[in-house]
């Protein structure tokens, strides 16, 4: 066929267009929904708490993604640095992925259980206190707003049909379960019992008489990468 | 100029060209000040002001935005109407359709500006707007599509103008990317989640995100170089069959290039290869469109000593051409794993960015403004500072950017002679510092020149012949 | 390469022609260097989709005849650098830390470890240089909370520790009006010489020894759990209660801050980066934390 023919009909050159931008796309993404091979077979995971889950949408709608990673690449610095490399099954419920694209500040797959919940208070408030070579902004209001979680059920509802593995009790009992995690001594057997013992209870926010939005997005910080059991772990060719 | 006959100016629909082009000069201040002030909050960061409406998170989607798609989109809007237009002899299809694009668009851009500092966000990098105003998008795309169409089908010339087939394959492709990109389930009017997770969600978001690049600020601006090159230069295209050739190779390759994005996390070793390979693959066919360009101007290159504009077509298929080298070489694994999360993807993105489409854009806008409004350009020389001050504040911003960028990456992997890792995380933002005071610096004098095109453009429409021209 | 050498005609085709100089093109040829390296680029793909992972299939991938893998790519790149420190992580292991400390030469190489763990573990916390910050103590002089020996050390990193300071005001469920408090915290004023009101420190230090018991942490002297006695016996070294007479202070020594300690409480966590670890496995390995150890160690100067 020669050019002139596709240069002079608008029907076939869109057509043609239309075929030729689609094999690259297809060729490249159709395979990761299909092959074993792609989300690592690892143990631990799980949905996120409400609490982390309210914490991951702070986290989102902060923009922290825009200055923060969260995989740790196969190097070994950063497995040093930051611990062990990043699976693809430690995202496989984030709705939207958070890998990030620049490190700024550093990574934070692995950032859970390495600094209390009283240094990202501070730290939060104003990071150069603690961190004089930072210039991450400061974040005052988190602390100031008391979590919205009215909507809670309704969230983990639709991650559940997009595939997140909620169970109707995990979806009943949402509030509860949220105000369990943040609220210190309070009841939390009914929440351990459905999310696994290795869920972190905490004053997160150092304020027991509230829940506010520095309690979720510290408890979604505080659980960063610390669901996969690496003891019971090897590598899969992929 | 000489004028073949006389121009038959009421034959086409120049009220929104002159609107999209104006709303594009307002954007690309509005889009380099956010920019800028980003770049002073990372060197000074109490300029967060402890405020969410201006914190970094927030207003870096903002920039975004605002250059790409307010910006960019506007000129190509613009340009786009223009060049079909003129090279199809023909009126805009439907003026419906039309004034639908052009509020359609703006008001997008004003609730992207609404909603960014509010902190409503999908949290997929350069495709933030919440849902929405996803659909409105579509509608906007869908709108567009069948006017340009519309307008390519009543052309005289039967061969549709090369710079129609970037247009096209722009429009068409951006609405696929879009569609499946922003693929989500709403939790209530605001807020969503997307559709994919992890892996899959990852390769689909660069596999948009580079295409946002590849069509929207490649693809589109070659349609765009393509009028106005030979336009402003007064000289045939340098080659048909170069246009052909590297045409359909860059769509064809572009869409593979995603995973270089991607390279070494949790995405499979095979996918990667592919994003490498195809990147690398890239380059000829990038560098076709570079080389049609500049080489349309054999045999006038005396014109660039008198010719300001033209001087920044040459500018910016120069960066265009450094970009594209830059972007394949970054794309091999081995130089991936130093550049990437470091500024040197910043730096290279805005020798693209700035370099290249700014520059051919605000080429574009001194070569149709006049015509636009039937008079001159105000000032020759007001261009001419212009084209430097943008020259100047481009090569501050990407040296300082290789510069912290190379240096970051080599610091993070730096052994000491014990083989334990030398500096922890902290210092190398510390030694980043006087790079991003330069970088500001640079920003700061590329804003400046663009309000110098503003005051040029004010004087040029100001002294138009008469008030139905200005309108 | 000016126009008259090349005889290359346009296509005949002529877009926009009513105003200024009309859009035409010339066939000139591929350029040859262009066309050539296009080609040699995609060979290049080629024998790269040869060697290494590439195509996906119905049921996997090809996996290139190199049999490479980023992950195996890591393994080589880590057992390469392992091999190279083993002769001192040997050593490392086998001795102990005060044995590693008279070797200077291996002392050396665990101080260079130690400094790059604590850059990027210890300091968001701890500062640069474990210069500290309110809250998270300092370590460069010799005021410890748990002890600065070597094992001490060693066993705050491993572990963790948590402060116990408890609330005592009504309000924050202690048991002590605003009175009260303010008379302690005129005592607590008056040990380390601070300017307090006399009156109310008498009674502060009766409620101190008394039925506030802070004497059963701080000690009768208020001189911190490592140092001081209650009633002649040494007190609990573990529960980490800091001396109230030098003058060094984690929370602040205002009448405020110290008021606000006496009020809310404190308790300061520090996390456990050995097998104590939150959540599965550990954070730091054996080797990791006996370095971090030498290094804070030598922070302050040391003491055994």
């Amino acid at each position: 066929m020669k050019h002139d023919t596709i240069e002079k009909s608008i029907p076939l050159m869109s057509i043609l267009v239309v075929l030729v931008i689609s094999i690259g796309g297809l060729v490249e993404i159709v395979p990761l929904f299909y092959l074993d091979s792609v989300i690592e077979k690892v143990e631990g995971m799980r949905p996120y708490t409400p609490l982390e889950l309210k914490g991951r949408d702070i986290y989102l709608r902060e923009g922290c993604y825009n200055c923060h990673s969260q995989m740790i690449r196969p190097f070994r610095d950063e497995t040093e640095r930051y611990g062990h490399y990043s699976l693809a099954a430690e995202s496989q419920y984030d709705h939207p992925f958070q890998w990030g694209s620049k490190r700024t500040g550093p990574d934070l797959a692995r950032v859970g259980g390495k600094y209390s919940s009283l240094w990202h208070q501070e730290h939060m408030r104003r990071p150069r206190n603690l961190v004089p070579e930072s210039v991450m902004p400061n974040y005052p209001w988190l602390e100031k707003n008391s979590l919205d979680y009215a909507d809670i059920a309704k969230r983990m509802e639709v991650m559940q049909t997009i595939g997140v593995p909620y169970s109707a009790s995990m979806i009943q009992n949402a509030v509860a379960d949220l105000e369990a995690q943040a609220i210190p001594d309070s009841e939390s057997d009914a929440l351990l019992e459905r999310y696994g013992d290795k869920v972190v209870l905490d004053d997160f926010d150092g304020d027991a008489k509230r829940i506010t939005e520095l309690d979720a997005l510290v408890a979604y910080l505080q659980m960063l990468g610390t669901l996969v059991d690496f003891s019971a772990y090897t590598a899969q060719e992929r | 100029m000489v004028h073949a006959s006389t121009p038959p100016l009421e034959m086409y629909d120049y009220g929104v060209i002159k609107k999209f082009s104006i709303m594009a000069i307002i954007y690309a201040v509005v889009g380099f000040l956010v920019g800028d002030l980003l770049a002073w909050q990372l060197t000074f960061p109490d300029l967060n002001f402890d405020s969410p409406y201006l914190s970094f998170g927030r207003l870096r989607p903002l920039h975004t935005s605002a250059v790409i798609f307010a910006f960019g989109g506007s000129v190509l809007f613009a340009t786009s109407y223009y060049v079909v237009q003129r090279t199809c002899k023909a009126r805009l299809f439907s003026s419906a359709l039309t004034n639908f694009t052009f509020w359609g668009w703006n008001i997008i851009v004003l609730a992207v500006v609404i909603t960014y500092p509010l902190g409503l966000s999908q949290g997929k990098e350069y495709a933030e707007t919440i849902w929405p105003i996803d659909v409105l998008i579509t509608l906007v795309w869908v709108a567009y599509f069948i006017n340009f169409v519309g307008t390519l089908a009543k052309r005289k010339e039967k061969h549709i103008y090369v710079a129609n087939w970037f247009y096209l394959a722009f429009i068409i492709t951006v609405a696929v990317l879009h569609l499946v990109n922003n693929a989500a389930v709403p939790v209530n009017w605001t807020d969503s989640y997307s559709l994919y997770s992890g892996v899959q969600d990852a390769m689909i978001q660069w596999w948009y995100g580079h295409n946002a690049v590849g069509f929207f600020l490649t693809a589109a601006f070659l349609g765009l170089m393509y009028y106005f090159v030979p336009k402003q230069a007064e000289r045939p295209v340098y080659s048909y069959r170069l246009s052909i050739v590297h045409f359909w190779a860059i769509i064809f390759l572009y869409i593979w290039a995603g995973p270089h994005h991607l390279h070494y996390t949790a995405l499979p070793d095979w996918a990667s290869t592919l994003g490498a390979t195809f990147s690398i693959m890239l380059l000829l066919p990038s560098w076709g469109g570079m080389i049609n360009g500049i080489m349309t101007l054999s045999g006038a290159w005396h014109k660039l000593r008198t010719d300001p504009v033209l001087r920044f077509f040459i500018i910016s298929l120069s960066f265009y051409g450094m970009s594209t080298f830059e972007g394949p070489m970054m794309s091999i694994k081995a130089v991936n794993a130093l550049s990437h999360y470091t500024d040197w993807t910043i730096g290279h993105v805005h020798s693209g960015a700035l370099g290249w489409v700014a520059m051919v854009s605000f080429g574009a806008l001194y070569h149709m403004v006049p015509r636009l409004y039937g008079t001159t350009i105000y000032s020759k020389g007001l261009i001419n500072l212009h084209f430097w001050l943008s020259t100047i504040g481009v090569v501050l911003y990407i040296t300082a950017m290789w510069i912290s960028g190379v240096m970051q990456g080599l610091m993070w992997r730096a052994y000491d002679e014990f083989g334990n890792l030398t500096y922890s995380f902290a210092e190398t933002v510390a030694a980043m510092h006087p790079y991003y005071l330069i970088r500001s610096v640079g920003g700061l004098v590329f804003l400046l020149g663009s309000l110098v095109m503003v005051y040029n453009v004010y004087k040029t429409i100001r002294q138009a012949p008469d008030r139905a021209a200005r309108a | 390469m000016a126009d008259e050498k090349k005889p290359v005609e346009t296509t005949g085709h002529q877009w926009d022609d009513d105003e200024g100089y009309p859009l035409k093109e010339y066939n000139n040829p591929l350029p040859k260097w262009w066309l050539y390296t296009f080609y040699a680029t995609i060979v290049w793909a080629v024998i790269y989709w040869v060697f290494f992972p590439a195509w996906p299939t119905l049921s996997g991938f090809t996996k290139g005849t190199l049999g490479w893998s980023q992950y195996k790519q890591l393994d080589e790149e880590i057992a390469t650098a392992k091999a190279a420190q083993k002769p001192f992580d040997d050593q490392l292991a086998k001795m102990s830390l005060k044995e590693i400390s008279q070797d200077p030469r291996l002392l050396q190489y665990a101080i260079s470890g130690g400094k790059a763990v604590f850059g990027d573990n210890c300091a968001p916390c701890h500062g640069s240089g474990g210069i500290g910050a309110k809250g998270f103590p300092t370590l460069v002089d010799d005021d410890w909370l748990y002890g600065g020996s070597l094992a001490a050390i060693h066993e705050t990193i491993d572990s963790g520790r948590t402060g116990a300071m408890p609330a005592h005001l009504e309000a924050h469920d202690g048991s002590f009006n605003t009175a009260q408090v303010e008379n302690l915290t005129d005592y607590v004023l008056s040990l380390s010489n601070q300017p307090h009101d006399a009156a109310q420190a008498f009674k502060g230090k009766a409620l101190f020894n008394g039925e506030a018991g802070c004497n059963g942490c701080h000690g009768d002297l208020g001189n911190g759990s490592l140092k001081g006695t209650m009633e002649g016996e040494a007190l609990e070294a573990s529960v980490g209660a800091p001396n109230l007479t030098d003058g060094i202070w984690l929370y602040g020594g205002s009448r405020k801050a110290i008021n606000q300690s006496i009020a809310k409480g404190r308790n300061g966590k520090m996390p456990a980066w050995g097998s104590g670890f939150e959540g599965f496995g550990r954070k730091l390995d054996p080797l990791s934390i006996k370095e971090v150890s030498l290094y804070v160690h030598t922070l302050s100067g040391g003491s055994f």
